[in-house]
């Protein structure tokens, strides 16, 4: 580029500091920041703006200051040690035993003029050796003086022949160091040229901002726009946007919906008949425990439906009804029926929604997509309460292949490349399956979600006729998690907005 | 679900081929288990509650080894007859009303066998046995044994040696005091006397379902055992009975009836290891797997699963085994046969099955709602439901009411059901001040809010809410927020001065639809804003929705 294209990409700021530099070359921000009237801050974006153009380079000056410590600040106003034992010996041998009594800082003062080799010591007493006699003591005492101010020194005060007294100071730690680095712009050869070309390009009328004035006057006639450095970054923006769970059941939604599904809805505390004794759990059953399942103390209990279809179940789990089962044989209670907890699961939906159902009404498809709870200690991987999406397909002649069938384009659906069907169990479902999933970097099979045919014993008491019901009941957090690189279930319901603000766009 | 550790060596020595633990590990879960993974002790699978024969290394041997098609079909347990007795005193009735027992003779007691039935015990306690209360198991030397044996019962300052004490100790002691006696205490609870088996000459065998007695215990020198199993539910204690005795049976073992003696003059003989028989359709099975299996070729399936069959024409007479306890209706056979012919074999398929499709029309306007919001820059949060009284009320400076609490909540701060959605974007707000502003929330989704007139008592509501949280929030944004909303659903609400209490007095107002609420809105009272430790205003609304879908969805 020559120095005119230059001129007209610079920014007001830009060209200010390049002025403020025409005539002494060098400043730092500090003084452009007075010669421009910017603030410092804006001084230096413009001269990092204007060094990308070549028209200025940064100059960086390490300056040192000295500092007496409250060592030093002692011996400045007393002397060194050394030099006072010294001075003492100048007036003849002492004794070791005698100094100890009357000498402050004796050992500091000995360990230095052993070091220095400025005295020997026999038999308990010292005396000063020729080098100790010959010692000159004005440098250091100078120096000392020197530095016992309250500001610090800067290192351009000394001259050379003091600096090695100056380290060893430093070194004895009477003395502290600073460096402190001081960055100046300095204009370039090329900025140099640049600069003849900036009245010239102010003169042409350079827009900075087109403003609507502007284009009221019709000023922007005949002016030249500022260039930009269109590859500079600009911020990032946050938006307002979605949260990624909320997409991906959006999703899920239109996943059924295109497989002809149609949705059911329900409530999340519910009656334990529905969401245990409709689906053919035994009341003593391990999952019923206080220990998985939340049950609500207020409202306590509640009141169960159709008395006829309450008989059905009850008979069905007693005695098996008129399923041709032999039921579980025990007392059903009704009160354990009554009582309301909250859902454990979708499939508590699907029940109710068989229960709702005439002969008439199939064959039919129905999904589901809620929360479900469980009696958990939150922790990064246990949640008291997660997504779940239901599916049941409800009709004569339905078979085990289809379930099958369905199972295989829902994975397919996910993006799910290897997976397997292999038995499972579950006390409401015959038969019943466990969808896996290859995990290639583990090597092994894991568990997606349950899937089953009804029971004879939970499909008959609720709709009257004995009908197939493929039923399953798939979670998705593992999938979201994977699909946002989330380690632990619990970031999903974190909320964090800087997650959320920046989390890719469910694109499927 | 029970985890039961397998022994590689033991399982092969009783398949007696040399299985890779790769065969295992991909063919075990398709016999219906789940594996769970290798350590030195050997390997981990989880066995499903139906099927308490599995939790022994020999009854998964027994099922490998039918399953592969190695040793297919019924397999007989013969019972050999004896005049062994016990007496079932009334005064169990009121208690642990039932106990049936067997006598096994020929026991060679090794280590993979003794490892084996230890683990099986332990496994069927805490299942099938729920944690011993409903079914518990007693295993006996029977050298010492004098019959006839009684079940009876005994008050608490009855003393015996229980297993592993010096000396006699009583009741209450081995209740308080005991190990075992503290950990199912419970299941004895409240009972004036304890279930108690002793032989002729009074010498206790056991104390149900807490303890053996020293009298008989067990070592590697016995080679013959009495097993008691008591309990609230006799379907339940038998079929633990048969799976103990086929176990042993399995390791070379002679099983031995006993005639139990009911105080009705009932007399059980156990155990009953023939097999029981359930007919089964073949037009059944092909209808439900959607499938063309000849009689013979289900029949082959289920011999696969080790039943016995008799073909009657289209019927299959199944001769099911005394072990296993998971067969109560045809479409458990159903099952067996797909098991037995592997899931894996079944074609997919898809039924050309046309029925009405759709979402739920409150879903469809609430997905309307949040995108809408999105347009005018705010961020969805997703929150959850369980919360507590501390964030909805007093963090809110609002009014405590009646809301949906549960019982048993592991943790308190998760103990109640939501009745609004506004302290959980106060929450949010509170635990992101890192992060830049503005921060305008949103959460579209449901609360739970006690109604009488429901099954339940309770229902659930869909509500919105919005704040708005920077420097210059005000009550004109959050009014114009709302405002703008109505506007495009083409409706107009009455806002009517006062409100909610965690807005600022004279800067609060209710919104009215119809003459009902349907928005409460404001600036949020600094007191609340201190509360959350919040240094920025914010302007807040919560929004009825199912009024709002009512009014457009239902009266248009």
């Amino acid at each position: 580029m020559n120095p005119r294209e230059v001129a007209e990409r610079l920014h007001e700021n830009e060209r200010k500091v390049l002025q403020a530099l025409s005539g002494r070359g060098t400043a730092t921000t500090e003084e452009l920041s007075r010669l421009t009237g910017l603030a410092r801050d804006a001084v230096e974006k413009a001269s990092d703006w204007a060094a990308t153009k070549g028209v200025v380079s940064f100059k960086e000056e390490v300056s040192q200051f000295f500092s007496l410590t409250d060592e030093g600040s002692v011996y400045a106003e007393n002397g060194l040690p050394e030099q006072n034992l010294r001075k003492l010996l100048v007036h003849g041998p002492q004794e070791i035993a005698k100094l100890k009594q009357t000498f402050e800082n004796l050992n500091i003062a000995l360990a230095w003029m052993r070091r220095n080799g400025w005295a020997d010591i026999q038999n308990g007493v010292m005396e000063l050796t020729d080098e100790g006699k010959k010692v000159d003591d004005s440098p250091e005492k100078r120096l000392l003086r020197a530095l016992d101010k309250p500001t610090p020194q800067s290192g351009e005060a000394f001259t050379e022949d003091e600096t090695p007294v100056l380290e060893q100071m430093v070194k004895r730690k009477l003395v502290t160091k600073n460096e402190e680095t001081e960055r100046s712009v300095a204009i370039t050869d090329f900025g140099r040229q640049v600069l003849p070309e900036l009245e010239a390009a102010e003169s042409v009328n350079v827009i900075t901002q087109l403003t609507p004035e502007m284009l009221v006057n019709k000023s922007w006639r005949g002016a030249s726009f500022q260039r930009y450095d269109v590859t500079l970054p600009a911020p990032s923006l946050s938006p307002g946007k979605r949260h990624f769970i909320s997409q991906v059941i959006d999703y899920i939604r239109r996943f059924w919906v295109e497989l002809g599904f149609k949705e059911m809805k329900g409530e999340y505390l519910e009656l334990s008949f529905w969401n245990f004794d409709a689906l053919y759990q035994p009341q003593d059953h391990p999952a019923r425990d206080l220990a998985d399942t939340f049950y609500m103390k207020t409202p306590y209990s509640g009141q169960l439906p159709d008395p006829k279809m309450v008989e059905q179940v009850k008979e069905t789990h007693e005695n098996g009804w008129t399923t041709g089962s032999l039921g579980w044989q025990y007392k059903w209670d009704p009160e354990v029926a009554a009582r309301n907890c909250l859902r454990t699961h979708t499939t508590s939906l699907s029940v109710k929604q068989i229960a709702k159902l005439t002969p008439d009404d199939l064959p039919a498809k129905f999904f589901s997509c809620g929360r479900v709870f469980r009696n958990e200690t939150i922790d990064w991987n246990h949640l008291a309460e997660f997504y779940q999406t239901d599916g049941i397909v409800i009709g004569e002649g339905v078979t085990f292949r289809d379930m099958k069938g369905y199972l295989k384009a829902y994975m397919e659906g996910l993006g799910v490349e290897r997976f397997r069907f292999r038995p499972g169990y579950f006390p409401y479902t015959e038969m019943s399956m466990e969808a896996e999933v290859w995990i290639e970097e583990r090597g092994e099979w894991m568990e997606l979600f349950g899937a089953g045919m009804f029971r004879p014993e939970v499909v008959k008491p609720l709709i009257g006729i004995d009908v197939p019901v493929l039923a399953w009941g798939p979670g998705f957090d593992r999938l979201v998690m994977q699909s946002y690189k989330v380690n632990t279930i619990k970031e999903l319901y974190t909320n964090d907005i800087g997650l959320l603000r920046r989390a890719k766009l469910w694109m499927e | 679900m029970p985890v039961i550790v397998v022994n590689l060596e033991d399982l092969r020595e009783l398949l007696g081929r040399d299985v890779s633990i790769e065969e295992f590990q991909d063919r075990l879960p398709m016999m219906g288990t789940s594996w769970e993974g290798v350590t030195e002790d050997g390997f981990h699978l989880e066995v499903f509650p139906n099927r308490p024969d599995l939790l022994s290394i020999e009854g998964l041997a027994r099922a490998y080894a039918s399953w592969t098609g190695a040793r297919t079909g019924l397999r007989k347990y013969p019972v050999e007859k004896s005049d062994y007795k016990v007496v079932v005193d009334t005064k169990t009735q009121e208690v642990r009303p039932w106990f049936v027992t067997a006598v096994v003779k020929n026991v060679e007691f090794d280590d993979p066998l003794i490892r084996s039935i230890i683990q099986m015990q332990e496994k069927l306690h805490v299942t099938h046995g729920r944690r011993r209360r409903k079914v518990a198991i007693g295993l006996h030397s029977l050298e010492p044994i004098e019959f006839p044996v009684t079940y009876t019962t005994k008050p608490p300052e009855f003393k015996f040696r229980p297993l592993g004490e010096r000396f006699e100790k009583d009741l209450t002691w081995i209740l308080s005091e005991m190990k075992t006696g503290k950990e199912y205490a419970w299941t004895v609870e409240g009972f004036k006397e304890y279930p108690m088996i002793l032989d002729k000459k009074g010498m206790v065998l056991s104390m149900p379902p807490i303890i053996n007695g020293e009298y008989t215990r067990i070592d590697e020198s016995t080679t013959e055992l009495f097993i008691d199993v008591t309990g609230t539910d006799l379907k339940a204690i038998t079929e633990v009975l048969n799976v103990i005795c086929v176990t042993l049976a399995d390791r070379g073992a002679e099983i031995h009836e006993v005639h139990n003696h009911y105080p009705d003059g009932t007399v059980l003989t156990t155990p009953n290891l023939e097999p029981w028989v359930m007919d089964l359709d073949n037009d059944y099975v092909n209808h439900t797997l959607g499938y063309e299996f000849t009689p013979q070729e289900s029949a082959r399936e289920l011999e696969k699963m080790g039943h016995g069959t008799e073909i009657n024409g289209n019927v299959i007479k199944v001769l099911i085994p005394s072990y296993r306890a998971d067969i109560m209706h045809p479409i458990d056979l159903v099952e067996d046969i797909a098991i037995g012919y592997d899931y894996d074999n079944f074609e997919p398929e898809i039924p050309p099955i046309s029925s009405e499709a759709g979402e739920d029309p409150l879903e469809v306007f609430s997905r309307g709602l949040r995108n809408f919001l999105v347009g005018l820059g705010l961020l969805e949060v997703v929150t959850f439901m369980m919360s507590n009284r501390d964030k909805l009320f007093h963090r809110m400076s609002l009014p405590e009411e009646p809301i949906c609490e549960t019982d048993n909540p592991k943790m308190e701060a998760y103990d109640s059901l939501r009745n609004r959605l506004l302290p959980n974007l106060m929450e949010i707000l509170s635990t992101n001040k890192h992060h830049p502003y503005p921060q305008n929330l949103y959460e579209v989704d449901d609360v739970v809010v006690i109604d009488p007139s429901t099954e339940t008592g309770a229902r659930s509501r869909r509500r919105l809410a919005i704040t708005l949280c920077h420097s210059s929030a005000s009550f004109s944004e959050i009014k114009a927020t709302m405002n703008t909303l109505l506007e495009n659903l083409e409706l107009e609400a009455e806002v009517v001065e006062g409100g909610w209490d965690c807005f600022i007095e004279g800067r609060r107002y209710t919104a009215m639809l119809g003459g009902e609420p349907l928005c409460w809105a404001g600036e949020i009272k600094p007191e609340v804003l201190e509360k959350w430790e919040l240094e920025m205003p914010v302007a807040a609304l919560e929004m009825d929705i199912d009024k709002l879908f009512k009014k457009i969805y239902l009266e248009k």
